[in-house]
């Protein structure tokens, strides 16, 4: 080894040194990308796994599935989970155009959420005040979690897959600090039920 | 018959007056509104304590508290429930209350400590540079010094022959 090669490398030692001492100071400026900002909304079986969900549904029976949100925004955030109930005929949610189900919501959950903190709850449901009359099946109200809500929804006999369809779907809305209200967050789970005449 | 008729004119007032609420549907829609606005700027000032690097997980609780109030006075007020519609988002806005103002505190706290933290950082980075350049200066005479003596020791000698 030459002495230039000494000297490079000494120069070199210095300068790697120099940058370890400086890094607490200029990782305290530098605010680095936050990579991927993103918020999940998943729902599960009540096995708390994606299978045994509730299909053919009993008037007034209890079901339970699990309703979990995880937030990757980088940031704290405020979230609304409206909980909707469509008959066949009734708009889902536009996840291409990111348009919510112009439907009201019946129930909702309100969740706080730091960076990549999940939250996750059972969610129990029955349906109430069901009458069938021909080929038209009438939900009058459901049970979530105790609180009983009025539906009123209307079900037409489904020939093709036999049975009276409804879908319960949940909404995922974010809280925007700037404009003081919700935004939708074009993220949405589903659940086909078959209201079944009694046991 | 007076007295029947008395009891006909009661009766029938009480089938045809509706059940009058002590809370009406504007002051339940109005305290529901009242309510949500409340949650969203302590939401908002939380968020902003938190970005600032404080520690916000007593206030996170009251507001995951007042979050299911508003909630509860939501569907009380979509089941007619304006009573206890109106009760739950006074319970909302109770819960909130002195939120955004601890959250400021708690931000300002922050703030603070991390200016510290960046003055302590400034001072040892600065003290640690000069530090370096002392060393840096020292060790590279020595290192010099050193190779250079290296060098020469390598040097071959002529060595004479007696004859």
């Amino acid at each position: 080894m030459n002495f230039g090669d000494v000297k490079l490398l000494y120069l070199a030692s210095c300068l790697v040194l120099g940058v370890i001492i400086l890094l607490p100071t200029v990782m305290q400026v530098i605010s680095f990308p936050k990579g991927e900002v993103f918020s999940e909304l998943w729902l599960l079986g009540p096995g708390r796994m994606a299978e045994g969900y509730p299909f053919n549904v009993f008037a007034g029976l209890p079901y339970k599935v699990y309703l979990g949100v995880g937030n990757h925004l980088g940031e704290l955030a405020y979230y609304r989970v409206c909980v909707k109930l469509r008959n066949q005929s009734e708009p889902l949610p536009n996840s291409t155009a990111g348009v919510p189900s112009p439907l009201e919501p019946f129930y909702e959950y309100r969740l706080f959420l730091v960076d990549n903190a999940t939250w996750e709850r059972e969610v129990s449901f029955s349906f109430e005040r069901v009458a069938f009359d021909g080929n038209v099946c009438r939900v009058g109200g459901l049970v979530i979690d105790g609180h009983f809500v009025a539906v009123d929804k209307v079900a037409v006999w489904d020939a093709e897959r036999s049975g009276f369809f409804v879908q319960l779907f949940f909404e995922l809305w974010l809280y925007d600090a700037d404009s003081s209200e919700f935004v939708f967050h074009n993220r949405s789970v589903n659940l086909w039920l078959n209201v079944t005449r009694g046991l | 018959m007076r007295s029947a008729a008395f009891l006909v004119m009661f009766l029938l007032f009480v089938q045809f007056v509706p059940f009058a609420s002590a809370v009406t549907v504007g002051e339940a829609d109005d305290a529901v509104a009242h309510a949500e606005s409340d949650l969203g700027s302590a939401f908002a000032a939380v968020a902003e304590a938190e970005a600032a690097g404080a520690d916000v997980s007593v206030l996170l609780a009251k507001l995951d508290v007042a979050g299911g109030f508003l909630s509860d006075a939501y569907v009380a007020l979509k089941a007619g429930d304006y009573e206890n519609a109106f009760s739950f988002a006074v319970a909302c806005s109770d819960a909130v209350d002195g939120v955004a103002a601890d959250a400021a505190l708690l931000k300002l706290d922050a703030e603070e400590a991390r200016a510290g933290s960046f003055v302590w950082a400034v001072v040892g980075s600065s003290v640690g540079l000069v530090l370096l350049v002392a060393f840096g200066l020292l060790g590279w005479r020595l290192l010099r010094k050193w190779y250079f003596k290296r060098v020469l020791d390598m040097r071959p000698e002529v060595g004479g022959v007696a004859d």
